[in-house]
């Protein structure tokens, strides 16, 4: 499930009020797609009580994005098997990591971006993820050679 | 400290713990080493607790007065206690065999007896091009297979890995997980019978026409490209073919045209172990009896109990009552079970005599033959004296 903007600006007050800062409803629901914003920087859905439903609505509906990295990377471990594939295949560990990931062994570098612990993999170094930053490129190389479908990224 | 994970056939040999957390193991290797502590097994006698000596003892006791006794099991054990459970069978001129018999102890006997030709995983790395995953879903049963040892890590020959320099191939009759992996540079093909892709194989070497002709005209022309390929067999090959004999043929028939490996995709963690250890003994794999001097399908455990051939049954590190059909498993409550397992499996709860083991790999070392026969020493986290080394021998001793 990828959340987008229309969804989230669908149960916003749509009254382009500017109170978060943004000059449009639309333009806040894609910062709060990004996360440079959060929901409670609208004042209006706290304060009028006719939109508590919607207000519920979203912040379940915006809940993996708290899960999710800064990458928009999430890992459902109840899904992962620690099949070490995600780990293998990701280009960074492939250049950091030539004597490790790069041929199938666990990360040997102290700060890889995944690595597998108890059976399933955890996001440590996201810092070090090619999503992450303002160069970055939407990589999908670790969702795609996962047999699971254990990872998935916000922006689907 | 790097240990081996006893988990599956795969030995990864990069797993440590760390501040209570096991590092790099996949799920089912985690649980062996995380929960190690669960569920352990007691000695037992007729249901009452007794120490270890005296359910050896008892163990001995109902050995030395069976008729016909079976020994079975010993896949997730070491080598050096497969060879004295050899023994004991040898001593009591009785059965021995493993799960191999309903696996692929027929591949493992046919590259043993060099059959087809075969190769280590550390090869497939370094220089394998062409991967064939025929009849297995190493997702399931050997989870690392791949990330580990043949598609995704980059080898000497094969430095750019699977986004080049690998092509995969999936032959299996549903879309397995592992076949959702055959995008890029692969292929994915859904059988119903094995055997018309085997002879489409043959019939394409040989120009001809065949059903599969297109899927195995590609797979062959990119096998021609390389000097190093490998087919990996699994449960679906072996149940999917009513005759082996037709694939060792296809194998022989393609290495005319370009390299082709074979490896078994076999799951428990020493069961090629077992076959090797058994075969270097006697010449078979498996389903072997002392008294007979032959192995035969009559022979298997499942066999045995199911005709109620035997009267006593010593299982060592296996839970039929869990994996087999009732009817079969049911069958051990008419006969003296004596099990040595480190866990209070079902088949413990059941036996006449449990003797409670050390886990191999954790609280035991000893050697552990991969799937593609490499040794591998494990590096247990310490040493229980009373292991199936230990319990094994003082069996063979009383007899
Ligand atoms: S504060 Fe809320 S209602 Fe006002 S513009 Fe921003 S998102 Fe729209
Ligand atoms: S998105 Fe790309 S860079 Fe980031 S963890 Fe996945 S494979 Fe590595
Ligand atoms: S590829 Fe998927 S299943 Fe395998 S370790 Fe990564 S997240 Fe888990
Ligand atoms: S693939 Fe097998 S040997 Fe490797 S960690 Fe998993 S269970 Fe253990």
């Amino acid at each position: 499930m990828a959340l987008n903007p229309m969804d989230i600006y669908k149960l916003l007050p749509k009254t382009n009020c500017k109170k978060c800062g943004e000059a449009t409803c639309m333009s806040f629901a894609f910062k709060l797609l990004n996360r440079e914003k959060k929901l409670e920087d609208c004042k209006p859905l706290y304060e009028d009580k006719k939109y508590e439903r919607q207000r519920k609505k979203l912040e379940e509906m915006l809940k993996p994005l708290e899960e999710a990295t800064e990458t928009g990377l999430i890992v459902d471990e109840s899904l992962c098997t620690g099949c070490g594939n995600c780990v293998v295949v990701c280009p960074v560990h492939v250049e950091k990591d030539p004597k490790g990931a790069a041929v199938g062994n666990g990360p040997t570098i102290d700060d890889p971006i995944l690595r597998v612990e108890d059976g399933v993999v955890k996001v440590i170094n996201m810092q070090a993820c090619r999503r992450y930053g303002k160069n970055r490129v939407l990589c999908v190389v670790c969702r795609e050679n996962c047999p699971s479908d254990a990872i998935r990224f916000l922006e689907g | 400290m790097i240990m081996i994970c006893p988990g599956c056939s795969c030995l990864c040999d990069d797993v440590y713990i760390k501040e209570g957390k096991v590092f790099n193991a996949c799920r089912r290797g985690k649980e062996i080493f995380a929960k190690y502590n669960e569920n352990r097994a007691v000695a037992r006698v007729d249901g009452r607790e007794v120490d270890v000596d005296t359910a050896i003892e008892k163990a001995v006791e109902i050995l030395k007065e069976a008729k016909n006794p079976a020994i079975y099991g010993l896949d997730t054990t070491v080598v050096e206690a497969q060879k004295i459970a050899i023994d004991v069978a040898e001593k009591l001129n009785g059965y021995i065999d493993d799960n191999s018999s309903f696996c692929l102890g027929e591949l493992v006997e046919a590259v043993l007896k060099g059959e087809m030709p075969t190769t280590t995983l550390d090869e497939v790395r370094d220089n394998a091009y062409v991967l064939v995953y025929w009849g297995t879903n190493p997702y399931h049963s050997l989870s690392r297979h791949l990330s580990k040892y043949t598609y995704y890590p980059r080898g000497k020959k094969r430095p750019r890995g699977y986004d080049e320099d690998r092509f995969l191939v999936v032959v299996d009759v549903r879309r397995s997980e592992t076949a959702v992996l055959a995008k890029k540079n692969a292929r994915f093909i859904r059988v119903d019978d094995d055997a018309e892709l085997v002879d489409s194989f043959v019939k394409v070497v040989e120009g001809k026409a065949a059903k599969y002709a297109k899927d195995a005209g590609v797979i062959i022309n990119e096998m021609k490209r390389a000097d190093f390929n490998v087919i990996f067999g699994g449960l679906g090959l072996k149940y999917g073919l009513k005759d082996l004999n037709q694939f060792k043929e296809m194998v022989k028939k393609l290495n005319e045209v370009a390299p082709v490996y074979f490896i078994p995709a076999g799951f428990h963690g020493n069961m090629r172990g077992f076959n090797e250890t058994l075969f270097e003994r006697v010449g078979h794999v498996n389903k072997y009896s002392f008294r007979d001097g032959k192995s035969d399908e009559e022979f298997a455990f499942t066999e045995l109990l199911k005709n109620e051939k035997i009267d006593a049954a010593l299982i060592v590190g296996t839970d039929p009552v869990y994996s087999l059909p009732f009817e079969v498993s049911s069958k051990l409550g008419k006969i003296n079970t004596i099990v040595v397992d480190p866990r209070m499996s079902f088949t413990a709860r059941i036996a006449d005599v449990v003797i409670p083991s050390a886990i191999s790999g954790v609280e035991a070392g000893g050697t552990m033959v991969r799937s593609d026969g490499v040794r591998v020493k494990l590096e247990p986290l310490e040493e229980k004296e009373v292991n199936d080394v230990y319990i094994l021998n003082k069996i063979k001793e009383g007899l």
